[in-house]
């Protein structure tokens, strides 16, 4: 194994002794699915990793700066900056996400191969308990002529495997007969160690292999460019590869498959040599090849127990639903107390503490007042009210995720998202939407291909949130008293409806790419969460929706605080103008006519919408001020403001207040969700997918509504 | 030994099984080789699940196959060798 200085102690965050470098060394985490890579990149980032989406892409990449402390005058100091790039089986990327790794190597090839000195080095995360599928993609990787360095993972459930070719080898054993075998440092690594798990081993060997790479045995790799020239070594490893560094091969861009295989035979001979190499060297007893080999039963691990239940024919799909059902009352009615605490402090002593600061500067009653407590404030108030909801659902994502059921869920959950073209998995934040939309967003980073991130984040929208059943039981209660309770499944019937349709109508247009593929998934062994690991990616997502998610909210909320404050009729001033003579009202009465196919088409109905836009939660509260009457304490009665609507609507429908009060429900149905909602789509999607989003939504919910209300008006 | 060719829903619980035939389209094909599933590849079947996906143990790893794509990889029985 290797190790510079032996039994070392662990890396400490001494900053005093910590220089940082201009240039420091850049390092690729590269692996397949689940082979620990993240928890590794946590274990040697700590709290110095932020997310950022990989460059024209809606991938995310978690970066960041991998620092060891100097332990001598000889031993400096460094920082290193390192990337997680996402899991892939294979350099052939067949999705955005691998691409993004095989470009990733590539582009480090390239500079390899065109700059002076090292600019970095890949770090090949390879599992223990599957070490010839890993060594396939370590096989790839060597072959684009990056230094390597190998990290040797998940060796507590390889050396515990009943039936894993390594079953019972001592971590070092292993890394030492692999090193032996590779010609390259191999490093077992073990990422949830308080100790040191092998990382400042880690550390000694990229930077050896920064200032010395070596060639991993058996693997050809190009020519140097100095005899060669530059763009032609690269361009020949993609030749002889196979594969192009801008589009996935198999895909059809240099597509010949049976160039591919006959190319992937060469690496898997390769790979099975090292397998046989491993194994003599380690003298392993329990080989699951010779198990197969003489016809023996299978020897059963805790994993293939447990999920004889948990893949049960039967009972697989009750355990899914209910684990869904879980998240759903975790990001629903656990989030809710602690959502108002937040709420009840930023409303309360926050406010008054920032309105008697503004008393003190004699800024009181004044616009910046206004602006600063009913618009900043507010926004930020918004934002710390998502954080308990958004917490809790990364947590509970990555307990599901670190566990291994994750896996077992798409798998469950395959058949019936199969039709849509999407991983089994989408159920999960499809569900979860219909309590809030905003922890659905974020549950869809569990989705293995952007695209399919993509269309299940349009398809979130459409599921009715807890937020949207205010406004119907407000209208169901004040139009149809007698039949409010079928009305209000009605309308979670449709929700399903335009989940499923705009799920079709997407794969057959902006989605044709995505394809029912066959599902070839690996499942990991179970395992307990690792609680450190778990609260350092919860703290890292949190932060990323609150940086960039955050940023629009309280942008949005301001823009809507203006709005409301100036004045466009009366005698008023900028902060001080009832909401009927204010530029707000004059918006909604400009959109009003634009509603008037659908029955609604009156200033109230108009200004709640305008509202709903920001949270679906004020639409009520929105018409009471309107209508100038009491917020009813329970929407199911309505009282005078059931009243006022009735009469509003029925005047603005020609006496078909009903139908146009179906209508209403089913725009508010189906339009954007809420300003938060809207932002989670444009960190997670861009601005570009997210305003084609905004402008199909509306227009769908128009549509919808028109139909429904000329309908239901000749009924 | 006994030899008869199948596909693998078709083959019992936990028996020792070798690949004998992939009939999935050529990407698939690929990259299910890529991920450790070939001609000649040991297998059991560990699990049973809904709409005929199977799970099966390959070198210590679990795959997880719906059901269509099971239905495509065809396998042979292995029984002990005298």
């Amino acid at each position: 194994m290797s190790s510079c200085h032996g039994s070392a102690p662990a890396p400490t965050l001494d900053r005093s002794a910590t220089t940082t470098m201009p240039d420091a060394l850049r390092v690729l985490l590269v692996g397949g699915p689940n082979v620990g890579k993240s928890t590794l990149f946590n274990a040697l980032t700590g709290a110095r990793q932020h997310t950022t989406n990989a460059p024209g892409t809606t991938v995310e990449l978690a970066t960041g700066t991998w620092r060891t402390a100097g332990l001598s005058e000889s031993d400096p100091a460094t920082e290193r900056s390192i990337v997680d790039l996402p899991g892939s089986y294979s350099l052939l990327a067949r999705s955005s996400d691998e691409q993004v790794t095989a470009d990733a190597v590539w582009e480090l090839a390239r500079s390899a191969s065109e700059v002076a000195g090292q600019p970095g080095v890949v770090v090949a995360v390879l599992d223990a308990t599957a070490l010839a599928r890993s060594l396939y993609l370590l096989a790839q990787v060597a072959q684009t002529g990056v230094p390597l360095v190998v990290a040797l993972t998940m060796l507590d459930l390889a050396a515990t495997a009943t039936d894993s070719p390594t079953a019972g080898v001592e971590p070092a054993t292993l890394a030492a007969a692999l090193e032996a075998s590779l010609g390259i440092p191999v490093v077992a690594v073990d990422s949830r160690s308080r100790a040191d798990g092998g990382m400042r081993g880690l550390a000694c060997a990229v930077d050896a292999v920064a200032a010395r790479p070596r060639q991993v045995t058996g693997i050809a790799t190009p020519e140097p460019p100095c005899s060669r020239g530059t763009t032609a070594t690269v361009a020949d490893v993609r030749i002889t590869n196979g594969s192009t560094p801008n589009g996935p091969v198999s895909n059809g861009a240099v597509a010949d498959i049976a160039q591919d295989l006959a190319h992937a035979e060469t690496l898997f001979a390769w790979v099975e040599q090292v397998v046989e190499q491993v194994n003599a060297s380690v003298a392993t007893a329990s080989d699951i090849e010779a198990h197969a080999a003489s016809g023996r039963p299978l020897r059963r691990t805790f994993s293939d127990r447990v999920d004889t239940v948990l893949l049960n024919p039967w009972a697989g799909i009750p355990v899914f639903l209910a684990v869904v059902w879980l998240l759903f009352e975790l990001t629903t009615k656990f989030a809710a107390p602690l959502q108002g605490l937040i709420g009840q402090l930023v409303n309360g002593p926050l406010a008054s503490g920032v309105t008697s600061l503004l008393g003190l500067v004699g800024l009181a009653d004044s616009w910046v007042q206004g602006l600063l407590v009913d618009g900043l404030l507010v926004g930020v108030g918004t934002v710390l009210t998502f954080l308990p909801v958004m917490a809790i659902m990364f947590a509970a994502l990555g307990v599901l995720e670190d566990s291994g059921y994750l896996a077992r869920a798409a798998f469950v959950a395959d058949r019936a998202m199969r039709s849509l073209g999407l991983d089994g998995r989408a159920l999960l934040p499809l569900i979860v939407g219909f309590g809030c939309n905003l922890p659905a967003l974020a549950a869809t980073r569990i989705l293995p291909q952007a695209r399919q991130r993509l269309l299940t984040g349009l398809l979130i929208p459409l599921t009715s949130c807890s937020a949207r059943l205010t406004v119907y039981v407000l209208l169901a209660s004040a139009f149809f008293p007698d039949h409010a309770g079928t009305v209000i499944f009605a309308m979670y019937l449709t929700s399903v409806m335009l989940v499923l349709g705009g799920g079709l109508v997407l794969r057959r247009t902006a989605f044709r790419d995505v394809r029912a593929e066959p599902l070839i998934l690996v499942l990991p062994p179970y395992q307990r969460p690792h609680l450190r690991t778990l609260a350092m990616s919860v703290r890292l997502r949190v932060g990323s929706f609150v940086m960039r998610a955050g940023k629009i909210i309280v942008v949005t909320m301001c823009v809507v605080w203006l709005l409301m404050a100036v004045p466009v009729s009366g005698q008023h001033t900028v902060g001080d103008v009832p909401v009927a003579d204010s530029l707000y009202s004059s918006v909604a009465s400009g959109i009003a006519p634009v509603l008037a196919p659908a029955g609604f088409g009156n200033d109230h109905a108009a200004a709640a919408l305008m509202t709903g836009f920001v949270a679906k939660e004020v639409v009520v509260g929105s018409f009471a001020q309107s209508y100038a009457v009491a917020k009813p304490a329970d929407a199911a009665h309505a009282g005078s403001l059931g009243e006022q609507l009735r009469a509003s609507f029925d005047d603005s429908s020609g006496g078909h207040g009903g139908a146009a009060a179906l209508a209403f429900m089913v725009f508010v149905l189906a339009y954007t969700p809420c300003v938060a909602a809207l932002a989670e789509q444009r960190r997670l999607f861009g601005w570009r997918p997210t305003a084609s989003a905004l402008v199909a939504q509306l227009a769908t919910a128009w549509a919808l509504a028109v139909m429904v209300f000329q309908v239901g008006s000749r009924l | 030994m006994y030899c008869r060719y199948m596909t693998l829903p078709e083959s019992p619980l936990g028996a020792a099984l070798r690949v004998t035939g992939v009939r999935l389209p050529a990407s698939d094909a690929f990259r299910l080789n890529e991920m450790g599933i070939r001609l000649g590849t040991y297998a059991h079947v560990t699990q049973d699940a809904a709409f005929g996906g199977r799970v099966i143990a390959v070198a210590g790893s679990r795959y997880a196959l719906d059901g269509r794509t099971a239905a495509l990889i065809d396998v042979e029985p292995v029984t002990r060798l005298a």
